[in-house]
């Protein structure tokens, strides 16, 4: 069984010639491919293998009348390349000297090369023996000669020796022609090289898969490994691969159903496997795509299950509860509580939950803006009742510049509207941390590290050690106890300009 | 005093977790040309956005003419940055300034007289008459803009932001746009317009906007120049501060010490 599908058909000469000859066309189309993709150009690849039609038809009549030979591959290679050069040079000719843009000139060169080639091959149809139906669609069963196969050897050689030797020229010139032409690379000559190499690609691959699926066989592998490669080599090396499991699946498939032609079939596989790629990639996929917004926990989430802790830091709380005072539903919380437990904020034992030391940190954190949030709401007048809501919204904006900055321009205030105390930042106020009185509270104690900006009044002097005491007149008034037992009143900006290292 | 053409207050913006404007307040009193500066990323383009109405606050609100800015439709008009136009697009310096009466136009009639003697008279304004059957693609950088506050004009707009309208124009050029906006300004208009270059700022502009996600500075150039501010701001990344006239020192803050009592004693 094993046997009779995989490893007999290898044995026939014309299966080992089409598998050869078809894989040595996808190693290039895949190489190649992946500039035309990265440059955007791929209707100019469909542009050049329609071209072909009018080519190989020409160079088969050219033949036939000068030199009385049939089916000269070589003649056929020669105008298809000629017509494919015609063409090219049309499109940027139209788009150049008019307004058309390229890709609409692409559409009226190429559709006129291919009806010109369409219209010779029908006037000369009983002298013309090229199966224009074949060649336009694809064969139904792939025949390779040696002397093709030779020649698709030779255009491989070729293609992947110019791509290696100017592998920086084509890369900086496809990701930065700016930068390129200020080195000197010239931008032009790499365009027109790349265009040429295009052309050859598409010429040997036509006979593999037919006009009108070539783009297929140039784009499909090459943008398949573009979504799993972040480097333009590995991407090369990639879409060769893609290319060559796409020739054999195809021809497998089409020879175990027999009656279905080959070119198409591998252009099909090639599809299905970009599709399948697209689904299971690692980082640009669908599935990975869905998988991380599934493992995303919006912080909106966690931030409301760390606010359920607001009352009581310290407190064991039960999912219940939480699940009482979180509005979502009760799988989101428990994935926000599995990504509190797996940051190590929250003790997780059986249904009861209790914060860590950084899990109360970052509480506390929250609840700081919280509170500073609704103070300063209700400085902009805003009423009582909407507060909270506001706040709550507001509150994820709790980076440390923000909320210092909200601090300071409230005055570092004591309580929030509904007369809560606002926590102060604990990371902020440890043992040697350096801070200006203003951000200190009753009982801080700590020598002063400098005085900046101008001070009225009795002297402080650096060096010296301070004790905070409590705020005044509705927190506007700070007081201080020297070490000689003194005591002094500072203003806010009294406050703000002496920095004290903390004991 | 008379209300004032636009006002800011307290105007916070997010896009994420941090502010991109934060507590953001300033009025601006009609027919003002002020420039709007700030290192990059540090909310300007969010500014005008927000004005526009393009961009709704978090908190806070932004007022034009007394009146709430998502409820004044047609009289901000906003000059788009070079990038943002397709210049190839098949359509004169006439039929752009026509443009700006678009929305004065009901659906069943075609442009007016009238619109098309507005559109002219904006065109004129700006000098750009003898250009009218001109594709857009076909004019230099400083005709381009030129165009667009043709349009803005052509609009009624009493108010006009613009985006960073002097990159990429040559000296010339800039002479040029900035004439237009004087002129602009002396017809009674009030223009915010994003600037890059401190040296020229002070010469400019009549008021100057220093944002760096809050508003650090608003006021004449005198006030807002300052090098120890703009050091703050631009965090020492700019070499210019040393060649700018020096401005007034922002005030300094003098905190107060006093001798009291032990307040722990009741
Ligand atoms: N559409 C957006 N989505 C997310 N962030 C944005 C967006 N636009 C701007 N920002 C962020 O907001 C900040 C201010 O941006 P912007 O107003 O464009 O600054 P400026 O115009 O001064 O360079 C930047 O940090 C920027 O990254
Ligand atoms: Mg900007």
């Amino acid at each position: 069984m094993f046997y009779d599908l995989i490893i007999a058909p290898l044995t026939e000469s014309a299966t080992q010639r089409a598998l050869l000859g078809g894989s040595l066309v996808a190693i290039v189309c895949g190489v190649i491919g992946c500039y035309v993709i990265l440059r955007r150009m791929a209707f100019l690849g469909d542009a050049l293998s329609h071209a072909m039609l009018a080519g190989v038809t020409a160079g088969y009549l050219f033949m036939q009348a000068f030199f009385n030979r049939e089916t000269h591959a070589g003649a056929m290679l020669v105008g298809s390349l000629l017509a494919g050069l015609f063409t090219v040079t049309a499109i940027s000719f139209v788009s150049k000297i008019s307004r058309i843009k390229e890709d609409a000139a692409i559409g009226i060169m190429y559709t006129g090369v291919f009806a010109a080639g369409g219209l010779l091959a029908s006037y000369f149809s009983e002298r013309i023996h090229v199966d224009i139906y074949h060649f336009v669609m694809g064969s139904s069963v792939l025949v390779i000669d040696d002397s093709e196969l030779w020649m698709m050897a030779i255009v491989a050689a070729i293609l992947l020796a110019i791509v290696i030797i100017f592998f920086r020229q084509f890369q900086i010139t496809s990701f930065d022609p700016v930068m390129a032409s200020s080195l000197g690379i010239s931008v032009i000559a790499f365009d027109y090289l790349l265009t040429a190499c295009t052309s050859l690609v598409v010429v040997s691959a036509v006979p593999l898969v037919g006009v009108i699926l070539v783009v297929g066989m140039l784009v499909t592998p090459a943008a398949t490994a573009y979504l799993i490669s972040d480097r333009l080599g590995r991407m090369q090396v990639l879409a060769a691969i893609f290319g060559i499991t796409s020739v054999f699946g195809g021809m497998y498939i089409s020879t175990w159903v027999g009656k279905i032609s080959t070119g198409p079939m591998i252009v099909l596989f090639a599809t299905l496997q970009f599709l399948f790629v697209l689904l299971v990639a690692p980082r640009y996929g669908i599935l990975a795509d869905w998988l991380r917004r599934r493992s995303m926990v919006p912080q909106q989430l966690v931030e409301d299950v760390l606010g359920c802790f607001r009352k009581d830091p310290k407190a064991a709380l039960s999912k219940s509860v939480v699940n009482k005072y979180v509005s979502a539903k009760p799988e989101e919380i428990r994935r926000a509580i599995r990504w509190l437990d797996s940051r190590d904020w929250l003790d997780v034992d059986g249904d009861q939950l209790q914060l860590t030391d950084t899990g109360r940190q970052e509480a506390v954190r929250l609840l700081r803006a919280h509170r500073l949030w609704e103070t300063y709401l209700q400085h902009l007048g805003m009423p009582e009742t909407e507060l909270h809501d506001r706040a709550h919204v507001l509150e994820h904006m709790h980076d440390e510049e923000t909320v210092d900055y909200l601090d300071d321009k409230l005055g570092h205030p004591l309580q929030d509207p509904h007369g809560a105390d606002i926590p102060i930042d604990e990371v902020k106020l440890t043992s040697g941390s350096k801070v200006k009185i203003a951000n200190l509270r009753e009982g801080h104690e700590g020598t002063i590290e400098s005085l900046e900006g101008k001070l009225t009044g009795p002297s402080l002097t650096v060096g010296g050690h301070i004790k905070v005491g409590p705020r005044k007149e509705n927190g506007e008034v700070w007081t201080l106890r020297l070490a000689d037992g003194r005591w002094v009143e500072l203003d806010h900006s009294a406050a703000d300009s002496i920095v004290v290292k903390l004991d | 005093m008379s209300t004032p053409a636009i006002k800011v207050q307290n105007v916070t913006v997010s896009y994420g977790p941090t502010p991109a404007l934060l507590d953001v307040s300033f009025e601006v009193p009609s027919g003002q040309l002020v420039g709007i500066i700030g290192p990059n990323g540090s909310g300007k383009s969010t500014l005008i956005k927000t004005i526009l109405g393009f961009k709704k606050p978090d908190v806070g609100s932004v007022e034009l003419f007394g009146e709430p800015a998502d409820q004044v439709r047609g009289r901000v008009a906003y000059v788009p940055q070079h990038g943002s136009v397709d210049w190839e697009f098949p359509i004169t310096v006439r039929d752009v300034a026509l443009m700006g009466r678009y929305g004065k136009i009901p659906w069943w009639r075609d442009a007016s007289a009238e619109d098309k003697r507005v559109a002219r008279e904006a065109l004129e304004m700006v000098r750009m008459e003898e250009f009218e059957n001109r594709q857009i693609g076909q004019l230099s950088g400083g005709q381009k803009q030129r165009v667009f506050m043709a349009r803005a004009m052509a609009q009624g707009a009493d108010i006009l932001l613009l985006d960073e309208p002097f990159s990429g124009v040559d000296a010339a050029t800039e002479r040029a746009i900035l004439d237009v906006l004087q002129r602009t300004k002396e017809s009674g208009r009030t223009l915010m317009v994003v600037h890059h270059d401190l040296a020229t700022a002070a010469e400019y502009f009549d008021r100057l906007v220093l944002v760096k996600q809050r508003l650090y500075a608003y006021g004449t150039p005198k006030q807002v120049l300052h090098p120890e501010l703009l050091s703050g701001v631009y965090e020492g990344r700019l070499k210019v501060f040393s060649s700018l006239s020096h401005g007034d020192a922002p005030a300094e803050v003098v905190g107060q010490v006093k001798e009291s009592k032990d307040p722990t004693e009741s």
